[in-house]
């Protein structure tokens, strides 16, 4: 994970949500570790105007890291403004027993070190085309 | 009818609160499922007494966690 300045936000973005999620569903790391390693301890998001603290956080790696088979995450723009980046992209999941992509909006503050500090999303699940099956990769 | 309430650990947005459901809605006898992700409970209608086992299976096959 690198600092955003030294990074294209499109390319900073997608490499911070792919390699976190890749750090959580391989291996057997302690949750809460991988959550500080790309998170500041007073992370909060905001999804949906659903908060998410450090706590909720962690709780939520769970299913992730208990169904999540694949992952790909396709940003479309992303613009930085010092230590803020605002993106949109979309989220091409993949469980055992589903998959689908879901399109996001988001406004997100990062620390020097690369961590995220902040994020607000604006959610939308898309249908997923017979023709797009296949398509996740890990 | 039977009402009960539980608490699912691991919910953050909406689509968490989607797969919840549908899971929960897979279990005989269930008549609604209403999510509330801020303060991580489910209430669940029913027209016969679930067994706390069937719940917490639902709830695991979705990922999360019944506390």
């Amino acid at each position: 994970m690198g600092a955003l300045d030294d990074t294209d936000p499109k390319e900073f973005i997608t490499d911070f949500f792919t390699s976190f999620m890749s750090d959580l569903v391989r291996g057997d790391e302690d949750p809460a570790v991988i959550v500080d390693r790309y998170h500041t301890p007073d992370i909060l998001q905001v999804a949906d105007g659903h908060l998410m603290d450090r706590a909720k956080l962690i709780a939520h790696t769970r299913p992730a890291r208990k169904h999540q088979t694949g992952a790909r995450w396709e940003v479309h723009e992303a613009i930085a403004d010092g230590d803020r980046i605002a993106a949109r992209y979309t989220l091409h999941f993949q469980t055992s027993k589903r998959e689908g992509s879901v399109d996001v909006h988001f406004f997100g503050q990062f620390a020097d070190d690369g961590r995220m500090r902040r994020a607000h999303m604006l959610t939308r699940s898309v249908p997923v085309e017979v023709s797009d099956r296949g398509r996740v990769s890990t | 009818m039977t009402v009960s309430t539980y608490r699912v650990i691991g919910m953050a947005c909406g689509h968490c609160a989607g797969f919840v459901t549908e899971e929960i809605e897979r279990i005989p006898g269930v008549t609604a499922v209403a999510v509330d992700v801020e303060h991580d409970t489910v209430t669940v209608n029913s027209d016969r007494l679930l067994d706390l086992v069937e719940v917490r299976a639902a709830v695991e096959e979705a990922g999360y966690e019944l506390h």
